[in-house]
C-alpha cells in the first residue's frame, strides 16, 4: 500500500514535510537567484538612442520641403499710367509660371508689392499683404543716375536706397525698371544685377513694351535671385563641396614642372590676406574654410600636348583635360591640418617646362582658352601659367617670383573656379531667351543675393544629409541588438536633432545664415555619431553566440537541478496524498 | 593593402621589384606604386573599417578612403578563397555577407556612384552572392566548384609570379594606349575560359549603365570629370580701374581700398603680431651684417669670458 513506485517510501507517520523537498528547492532557489547577476554580466551598454525623434524628423523632411521667406519689390520709375495692381498680378502670375509652382526645399514663399513712380516722383502702390516696415520713400530713385554713370556708382546708390530693409521676415529683393525718354531713342534696353539684392533695367520707351517688362522683372525674381543663375544639380551633391565636418581646406600648389628651366615663386601670405580674406568671411556661414599653400618641383604632367605653328605655341585639348592631373607625381594631398572627414579643394597652378612653353588650352570649337584652367567637380581646379618669356636661356634657374599683377590675374581665374565649384557660372553675365543680364562681380568672390542662394540650398542639402544619416543610424542601431552604443554617440544624436530644430525654425524665420551654420552642425554631428568607430558589426556577436558560449556551462548542471526539483514536487504531492490518507484513516478509525 | 609585402621580402632575389611574367619585363611595383596598409595591418576589422570609413580620428587621411557621392570606386581582391569567403593573412576569413553590408552602408553613405570588385580566387564569384545595392559591377575569375590557377612558375625567383585572371587583365591594359576608348565589355569579353581554366563571372543586374557604353576609364586609370573655365571673374579689375592711376603696384593699392570699405575689422587684422615683427626686424638686420663668423666667435668669446668671471665671484 504504501509503495507506490516501488521506492522505499518511509512510514507516513514519520513523514517530514521539509526535508527533500527543502532542500532541493533550496538548490533550485539559489540557481535561481544566480540568474540576475548572470544576466547583467552579460548585459552591454545601449546609450538610448531617440528613435521616435529620428523617425519625424525625416518624415518632416520628406514630407513638408523648406521653404524660406522672401518679399520682392518692384519699383517702376518713369511709367506715366500703369495701374500697380495690375502690374502686380502680372508679375505674380509670370512668377508662379516660371516656379511651375513646385515648392521644392530652398524655394521662396514670396510676398509682392509693386510702386509705380510717375515722371512727377509721384507715387502709387500696392503693398503685399504683410506690411513691411521697410516702404519705399516717393522721389528717392532719379532718372537721370542711371545710363550716364558707370555701372558701380548706380549700384552703390541704389544699395543707399534699399539697404535699411534686410531685417524683416526674409529678405526683400528689388528690382528697379527705369523708362528713360531720351530723345536720340537707342532702342537698347539693358540689365544689370547688383552687388546687393537689387537689379536695375533702364531703356526708352519701356512703358510700349511693358508686356515684356513684366516678363524680365519675373525672370529676374526667379532666375536670378531665387536660383542663383544657376541650372539644377545633376547628382544631387555634386556642386556642395563642403565636408562632413562642416570645413573646407583650400589647397593652393605652385607646380613648378621642370625645375631646371626655370623655379617660380609667389607671394602667398599676401593674397591671402588681401583677396582671399573676405571671400573665407562671406562664405563662414557656410564652412569654415583654411587655407594654406606649397610649392613643389619635378612635377611632369602626364597628358600631350602638340605644337601649332600658326599660335607659335603647344596646344593641349579637352579630351586630354581628364589625364592632365598626373596624380603619381603630383602629391598634392599633404595637408597636416586636415582632419579625417574635411573637404580638401586642391587649386594647383601649373608651370610648364621650357619643351612646352607655352602651354595653351584649346577648346572644341577651336578657340584658345581664355583661363587656360578647369575644374573637376569636388576636386578643385587647374590653372596653367606660361611664364612671360619661354626663352630657357635667358633665366638660369635663380629664382623668380610671379608679379603681384599676374597673381591677382591668377585668382580672379581661381575666384572663378571657385564658384564654378559651388555652382555658379565663373562670367559675370546671365542670359536667357529674353536678354542678357550684366552681373557686378563683387571682391568678396559672391554678391549677396549668390550667398543668400547659397545659404538656402546648403541648408537643404545639411538638412536632407542629416536626416538620412540618423535614419542609417537608427536602422543599423537596431539590426544589430547586442552592439554597444556608447554614450557619447547619444550625445551627439541629441544635439544634433536639436540643431536640425533649430535651423528649421530660423528658415522659417528668414534667418539665412543662421539656418546655414545650425544645419551645417546637424549634419556635422550626426556623421561623428554615424562615423563613430566603435560601430562595427564584425566586432559583436549575436545572441546565438552569446547564447553558445554560456550554455555549456549552466545548461548541463541546470538541467539536473531543474529536473531533480520536478521529481521532487512529484514525490512530495505523492507523499502528502498518502499522508493525507493515513491522517483521514487515522481520524476514522 | 598587401598582406605578404613581397617586394620587400628577405627571400625575394630581385628586391623591391616583382614582375609580372618570367621575363622579367614589366615591374609591377613601379616608382610610384603607394601601399597604404602592409604586413599586420591588413585584417578583415581595417578592411571594412576602411570601406566604411570608421576610423579612429588620428587615423590619416592616407589610410582613408576619401569618397564621395560622385566617386568610382575599383576593388581588387586576390588571395585564397572559397565558397563565401575570402582568406586574410591565414588565420581570419572576410565572409560574403560581411562585405554586402560594408558596401550597403557605403551605399547608404553616398560613398561610391560606381563600385566595380574583381575578385581573383577560388569560386571567386561566391564572394559578392549577397550583394544588394545598386550601382556595383562585380567579376570574379572562376564560379562556385571551380579553382583559379597560376598562370606560371618564374624559376628564378622560386614562386608563381601571376594569376592567370590578373595575368589577362594585366595583357588587356598593356595593349591599350591612353587615349583608346575601350569599353568594359571587351575587357570581360577578353576572358578566354579555355586559358584561364576557369570560368570568369560577372554579374551586372545591379549596375544600369550598358557595359558596351562604360568606358574602362571610368574604373581603371585614375581619370577625372573635368569642366572648363570659362572667364575669370573680375572682382579686382573693376577696382583698379575705378581708382586713380597709381605707379604702386595693384595689392598694395587693394589694401587700401579694403581699409576704406567700413569694416573695421579688416583694419585690426593688419596689424601684425608684434613678436614676429620684432623677429622680421632682427632677421633683417642681421641679414644686413656683412660678417657674422666673427659676431659669433666674438660673442662665444664674451659668454667664456662672463661664465668665468661670475663663477668666480660665486665662489
Amino acid at each position: 500500500m504504501d509503495n507506490t513506485d516501488g521506492r522505499n517510501l518511509r512510514s507516513s507517520e514519520s513523514w517530514n514535510h521539509a526535508g527533500r523537498p527543502f532542500i532541493t528547492t533550496s538548490v533550485l532557489f539559489s540557481f535561481l537567484l544566480g540568474v540576475p547577476f548572470l544576466w547583467k554580466s552579460v548585459e552591454i551598454y545601449r546609450s538610448p538612442l531617440p528613435f521616435h525623434d529620428i523617425d519625424s524628423l525625416s518624415d518632416q523632411i520628406e514630407s513638408t520641403p523648406l521653404r524660406f521667406p522672401c518679399n520682392f519689390h518692384a519699383v517702376f520709375v518713369g511709367f506715366r499710367s500703369t495701374d500697380p495692381d495690375n502690374l502686380r498680378s502680372q508679375i505674380q502670375d509670370g512668377i508662379n509660371q516660371l516656379t511651375h509652382q513646385n515648392s521644392q526645399c530652398g524655394s521662396c514663399n514670396f510676398s509682392l508689392s509693386v510702386t509705380v513712380q510717375n515722371r512727377d516722383d509721384q507715387c502709387s502702390e500696392t503693398l503685399a499683404h504683410s506690411s513691411t516696415t521697410c516702404s519705399y520713400r516717393c522721389g528717392v530713385i532719379k532718372r537721370n543716375v542711371f545710363g550716364v554713370g558707370v555701372d558701380d556708382t548706380v549700384d552703390e546708390s541704389l544699395n543707399d536706397v534699399f539697404s535699411g530693409c534686410s531685417e524683416e521676415s526674409g529678405k526683400m529683393y528689388s528690382v528697379v525698371v527705369v523708362n528713360k525718354e531720351n530723345a536720340n531713342g537707342e532702342d537698347e534696353v539693358k540689365a544689370v544685377v547688383g552687388k546687393g539684392r537689387h537689379a536695375w533695367i533702364v531703356g526708352n520707351g519701356l512703358e510700349e513694351r511693358y508686356g515684356d517688362m513684366v516678363a524680365r522683372v519675373s525672370e529676374i525674381f526667379v532666375k536670378v535671385f531665387m536660383n542663383g543663375g544657376r541650372e539644377e544639380d545633376s547628382i544631387q551633391g555634386e556642386f556642395m563641396p563642403v565636408g562632413s565636418d562642416g570645413r573646407i581646406v583650400l589647397s593652393f600648389s605652385l607646380l613648378n614642372s621642370n625645375p631646371r628651366d626655370w623655379v617660380y615663386d609667389w607671394d602667398f601670405q599676401r593674397i591671402d590676406e588681401a583677396l582671399l580674406a573676405p571671400v573665407t568671411k562671406a562664405l563662414a556661414p557656410i564652412a569654415n574654410i583654411s587655407v594654406e599653400s606649397q610649392v613643389l618641383y619635378h612635377t611632369p604632367k602626364s597628358s600631350f600636348s602638340s605644337w601649332d605653328k600658326k599660335l607659335q605655341s603647344y596646344i593641349f585639348r579637352t579630351s586630354a583635360l581628364p589625364f592632365f592631373v598626373n596624380s603619381n607625381e603630383w602629391h598634392l594631398d599633404t595637408s597636416a591640418g586636415a582632419s579625417g572627414r574635411s573637404k580638401i579643394l586642391q587649386f594647383v597652378v601649373y608651370i610648364p617646362s621650357g619643351k612646352e612653353c607655352p602651354l595653351l588650352l584649346q577648346l572644341p570649337n577651336g578657340e584658345i582658352s581664355k583661363t587656360n584652367g578647369f575644374i573637376s567637380p569636388i576636386w578643385g581646379g587647374v590653372i596653367v601659367w606660361n611664364p612671360g618669356n619661354c626663352d630657357k636661356d635667358s633665366e638660369s634657374s635663380s629664382r623668380n617670383t610671379i608679379s603681384p599683377q599676374d597673381l591677382e590675374q591668377i585668382v580672379e581665374i581661381f575666384l572663378g573656379q571657385f564658384r564654378q565649384l559651388f555652382g555658379f557660372k565663373s562670367e559675370a553675365f546671365y542670359t536667357s531667351g529674353l536678354g542678357t543680364y550684366k552681373i557686378l562681380p563683387s571682391d568678396r568672390g559672391f554678391t549677396e543675393w549668390e550667398l543668400d542662394v547659397l545659404s538656402t540650398k546648403h541648408t537643404c542639402f545639411n538638412l536632407h544629409s542629416c536626416s538620412t544619416t540618423l535614419g542609417s543610424l537608427s536602422r543599423l542601431v537596431r539590426s544589430l541588438p547586442r552592439m554597444i552604443i556608447k554614450d557619447e554617440i547619444g550625445e551627439q544624436v541629441k544635439y544634433s536633432l536639436k540643431a536640425a530644430k533649430l535651423a528649421q525654425s530660423n528658415a522659417s524665420l528668414g534667418e539665412y545664415s543662421s539656418s546655414a551654420s545650425s544645419s551645417r552642425e546637424a549634419r556635422s554631428l550626426a556623421e561623428n555619431a554615424f562615423f563613430h568607430p566603435s560601430i562595427m558589426s564584425v566586432s559583436y556577436f549575436s545572441y546565438e553566440h552569446c547564447f553558445a558560449v554560456y550554455s555549456p556551462f549552466f545548461l548541463p548542471v541546470a538541467g539536473h537541478v531543474v529536473l531533480a526539483a520536478l521529481r521532487e514536487w512529484k514525490r512530495y504531492k505523492q507523499e502528502k496524498a498518502k499522508y493525507l490518507t493515513w491522517l483521514t484513516r487515522k481520524k476514522t478509525a | 593593402m598587401l598582406a605578404d609585402d613581397m617586394a620587400c621580402n628577405a627571400r625575394n632575389e630581385y628586391p623591391a621589384q616583382v614582375f609580372n611574367n618570367e621575363n622579367h619585363k614589366l615591374n609591377l611595383y613601379g616608382d610610384n606604386v603607394e601601399v597604404d596598409y602592409r604586413g599586420y595591418e591588413v585584417t578583415v576589422e581595417n578592411f571594412l573599417r576602411v570601406l566604411t570609413g570608421r576610423h579612429e580620428n588620428a587615423v590619416p587621411r592616407s589610410k582613408r578612403l576619401l569618397s564621395d557621392e560622385g566617386s568610382h570606386i575599383l576593388l581588387y581582391m586576390t588571395g585564397h578563397g572559397g565558397d563565401e569567403f575570402l582568406k586574410f593573412q591565414d588565420a581570419e576569413e572576410l565572409q560574403s555577407h560581411d562585405l554586402a553590408d560594408a558596401v550597403k552602408q557605403m551605399k547608404e553613405k553616398r560613398r561610391f556612384k560606381e563600385l566595380m570588385i574583381m575578385v581573383d580566387t577560388c569560386q571567386a564569384a561566391t564572394l559578392f552572392n549577397q550583394l544588394q545595392s545598386p550601382g556595383v559591377l562585380a567579376i570574379g575569375s572562376s564560379l562556385k566548384g571551380e579553382n583559379s590557377y597560376s598562370h606560371h612558375l618564374d624559376s628564378d625567383i622560386g614562386v608563381s609570379v601571376v594569376d592567370r585572371f590578373t595575368y589577362y587583365t594585366l595583357a588587356f591594359f598593356e595593349r591599350l594606349n591612353i587615349y583608346d576608348n575601350a569599353s568594359l565589355n571587351s575587357l570581360f569579353r577578353s576572358y578566354d575560359p579555355r586559358l584561364l581554366m576557369s570560368t570568369a563571372y560577372y554579374r551586372t543586374d545591379l549596375y544600369q549603365p550598358h557595359l558596351v557604353e562604360v568606358p574602362v576609364t571610368n574604373f581603371f586609370g585614375s581619370v577625372m570629370e573635368t569642366i572648363h573655365t570659362n572667364s575669370a571673374y573680375k572682382a579686382f579689375s573693376s577696382k583698379i580701374s575705378n581708382s586713380k592711376s597709381n605707379p604702386e603696384m595693384p595689392l598694395n593699392q587693394l589694401s587700401e581700398h579694403d581699409a576704406n570699405i567700413p569694416n573695421d575689422e579688416l583694419k585690426n587684422e593688419k596689424q601684425k603680431c608684434p613678436y614676429s615683427q620684432m623677429r622680421a626686424d632682427l632677421h633683417k638686420k642681421l641679414e644686413k651684417l656683412e660678417n657674422v663668423d666673427t659676431v659669433v666667435n666674438l660673442s662665444i668669446a664674451v659668454m667664456v669670458v662672463v661664465v668665468m668671471v661670475s663663477s668666480s665671484l660665486l665662489r
